[in-house]
């Protein structure tokens, strides 16, 4: 029993760790930046909905898109103004670069929220319901949701729109892509946009559970990188299925117990090392991720 | 103005500069300087500010008082700071700074168990004093450092009073959950150790990743076992993830503690009436009833509190008590050595035994207090009030919690 409900809550987790992939897999997918300022953005979506709920009483389900969209204009300025002039250096400058944003963004945010932790506390946090043995939150079944219908709008508009086959076409062949009339610095921006948008929604979702500080991004920078490489770089799907892959790893994980040459080791304690572990065994079986194609 | 008016006036204006006299700065003897790495951004800024505070609050009042006397001669105070970012490997890179560079005379420690026992490696190689009073890991007191002082209790007593209260009412379970860090692990132990000893059953005792952002497979764990008391060694972050998750998978023990959280009024204002009856243990609260033995400070808890609020816009909290503690450590080492010798206020330190406001101010042989007890908080409606030891208690604990939903 006890495994059904850590199988429920690793879903439940993964549903936020889904939508913070998108966003850095898109981006890394697509433009081959890998985004160290990636958390910076959760933590800047957390803070819209910290605000939003103190000073406006706005849910922070209703601050999801709030975050979205103000993280998304963020996000294309600042490709569009800085990030655009090395887009197409080596990666080891896009990542400098980033890392200095991050650094930038948390030290403001410092400035302004000062170190404090907050936290976001509507009525229902905590509210729950009963399958049988097993408990339910409400909150994070809702979170959940959100998460899975941020992921469907998003292959959708991917798959479906013209915006959405320009920046697929520019991942395939920057190029072509110009040559068939690609505004190719417009498409960064928006890939960059979308990828600072979901970070923004993710953190908005995880103000609910997590607590709020200007250096609450970090883990989640990680774990977005895990996850997208689990699941295969630039895919909606991959991005949804590693998301819930590693929540459920995580969230199984304390059941593991061994002792090997007498040293006894818990599977709570080493949750990230079991979940790293998962990853190398996926990238032996399938080095593009679980759903990513080999040329992608 | 042509040019050769001009350069009259800078020519001029040069001379009068070199012949004004400027006022000679003040000797360097006459100011004893400190010298602290502490967390000024980074995970740990929170408390690093409150480490500061309890500095400031201490150097403006002895220099407002006229200073410090060591032998016949009376000195101002000053403290030099950096900003050690949070980051272990920092902090003594900056301690090295100060030490080298800054000519400090001693070093007032960083914030956190982990800072502090980098540092306390940079001191002993430079043989120059350190108190600290942030840094509660026995780690880093087992190493035979002869130049780290710690004014806080040890790490495994953070608990202890809360596994006490709850035996003293009919508890029989304990079930313990700890961050991966050497101070959380040691908080646990202690815990659990105790409640052992005292013939209790820990039921669950297991450790979760430092960086963890779900606890929910901890929780599910532990409400398997239906423990009386649930106890968390850990951070801020962890408690306000474990309380949110206990709600929602509704788990109800008799009592809950944190070994960090409740005492930050973070907690309360994240958690709102779900942190009402939680209990925390600390390092001193405003309830203490110490009496200062010696002149040179606030000579009781309350007044200490009183003042600290004027200036500050806060009640104290430990963080900012432990670190005043730790410069009046060295006030009174300086004060009995009358000398500002590394080697001879060292010896001072080591046989230091005094009562402050903070409680009582004696190192053992490894240099931690272990003779200043723990008081356990609890939250009541909103409220943080002590609630033990009962000779210091404020209120009276309310136990067991009531359930989730009507508190």
């Amino acid at each position: 029993m006890e495994f059904a409900q850590d199988v429920i809550n690793g879903i439940l987790a993964g549903g936020i760790l889904a939508v913070a992939a998108l966003g850095f897999s898109l981006v890394w997918g697509i433009m081959n930046i890998i985004n160290l300022a990636h958390g910076a953005f959760i933590m800047l979506g957390a803070y819209c909905a910290y605000e939003l709920f103190t000073r406006f009483h706005i849910d922070p389900f209703i601050s999801v898109p709030i975050a979205f969209v103000f993280l998304f204009a963020l996000g294309y300025l600042i490709q569009r103004f800085v990030i655009n002039y090395v887009v197409r250096a080596p990666v080891l400058t896009t990542f400098l670069l980033t890392f200095g944003l991050s650094l930038l963004i948390v030290n403001v945010a410092l400035l302004i929220w000062t170190g404090d932790t907050r936290g976001v506390s509507p009525s229902y946090v905590g509210a729950n319901f009963s399958i049988g043995p097993l408990t339910v939150s409400w909150a994070k079944l809702w979170t959940l949701i959100v998460a899975l219908a941020i992921t469907g709008i998003m292959a959708l508009w991917l798959g479906r729109s013209r915006m959405g086959r320009a920046i697929r076409a520019t991942a395939i062949d920057v190029g072509a892509a110009q040559l068939a009339g690609v505004r190719v610095a417009h498409v960064y921006a928006v890939t960059f946009g979308l990828g600072t948008g979901l970070a923004g929604a993710a953190g908005a979702l995880l103000s609910l559970s997590y607590g709020i500080n200007p250096t609450m991004g970090d883990p989640f920078l990680i774990k977005s990188f895990v996850v997208c490489v689990l699941g295969g770089l630039g895919s909606v799907q991959g991005a949804l299925i590693g998301g819930l892959a590693y929540g459920i790893v995580e969230g199984i994980a304390p059941l593991i117990d061994f002792t090997v040459f007498g040293q006894h080791f818990s599977g709570s304690g080493l949750q990230n090392v079991i979940a790293l572990v998962v990853l190398l065994v996926v990238l032996i079986v399938r080095p593009t991720g679980i759903m990513g194609r080999a040329t992608a | 103005m042509n040019f050769r008016r001009i350069a009259v006036v800078a020519a001029l204006a040069l001379i009068a500069i070199l012949i004004i006299p400027v006022a000679p700065a003040p000797a360097a003897q006459d100011t004893i300087l400190f010298g602290s790495p502490v967390s000024l951004t980074g995970a740990l800024t929170k408390e690093g500010h409150l480490t500061q505070e309890g500095y400031e609050f201490w150097k403006n009042y002895v220099n407002a008082h006229g200073g410090i006397k060591v032998g016949g001669k009376t000195y101002k105070v000053d403290i030099k700071y950096y900003d050690d970012e949070s980051k272990n490997e920092t902090a003594a890179q900056l301690a090295e700074r100060l030490i080298d560079q800054d000519h400090v005379n001693f070093i007032l420690g960083p914030y956190g168990s982990g800072t502090a026992f980098t540092v306390a490696q940079m001191v002993e190689r430079k043989k120059i004093p350190m108190v600290e009073g942030n840094g509660a890991a026995e780690k880093i007191f087992s190493q035979g450092f002869r130049y780290t002082f710690g004014v806080l209790s040890p790490a495994k007593r953070y608990l202890e009073g809360i596994v006490e209260l709850g035996r003293e009412k009919g508890a029989k379970t304990v079930a313990i959950s700890a961050a991966s860090d050497a101070f959380s692990l040691e908080v646990a132990k202690g815990a659990a150790d105790y409640a052992t000893a005292h013939g209790m059953k820990v039921v669950y005792d297991d450790k979760y990743p430092n960086d963890a952002t779900d606890v929910s497979g901890v929780i599910t764990a532990i409400k398997a076992t239906n423990p009386d008391i649930i106890l968390n060694a850990g951070h801020l972050q962890d408690a306000l993830l474990i309380h949110k998750a206990l709600k929602e998978q509704n788990v109800m023990a008799k009592a809950y503690g944190y070994s960090v959280g409740p005492d930050t009024p973070d907690f309360v204002n994240a958690l709102g009436k779900d942190a009402n009856d939680v209990f925390g243990g600390a390092q001193w609260s405003d309830a203490v009833k110490y009496k200062a033995d010696h002149p040179g400070f606030y000579d009781t808890a309350k007044a200490y509190a009183v003042a600290f609020e004027k200036v500050y816009h806060h009640r104290p909290d430990y963080h900012n008590a432990e670190s005043s503690a730790t410069c009046l450590a060295f006030e009174y080492a300086l004060e009995k050595a009358g000398t500002l010798d590394p080697e001879k206020v060292r010896d001072a330190l080591a046989a230091l035994d005094v009562t402050t406001f903070y409680g009582i101010l004696k190192f053992d042989s490894r240099g931690l207090n272990v003779y200043k007890p723990m008081v356990t908080n609890q939250i009541q409606n909103g409220t943080l009030v002590t609630v033990f030891p009962t000779g210091l208690a404020e209120k009276k604990p309310i136990y067991p919690a009531p359930p989730w939903g009507s508190r």
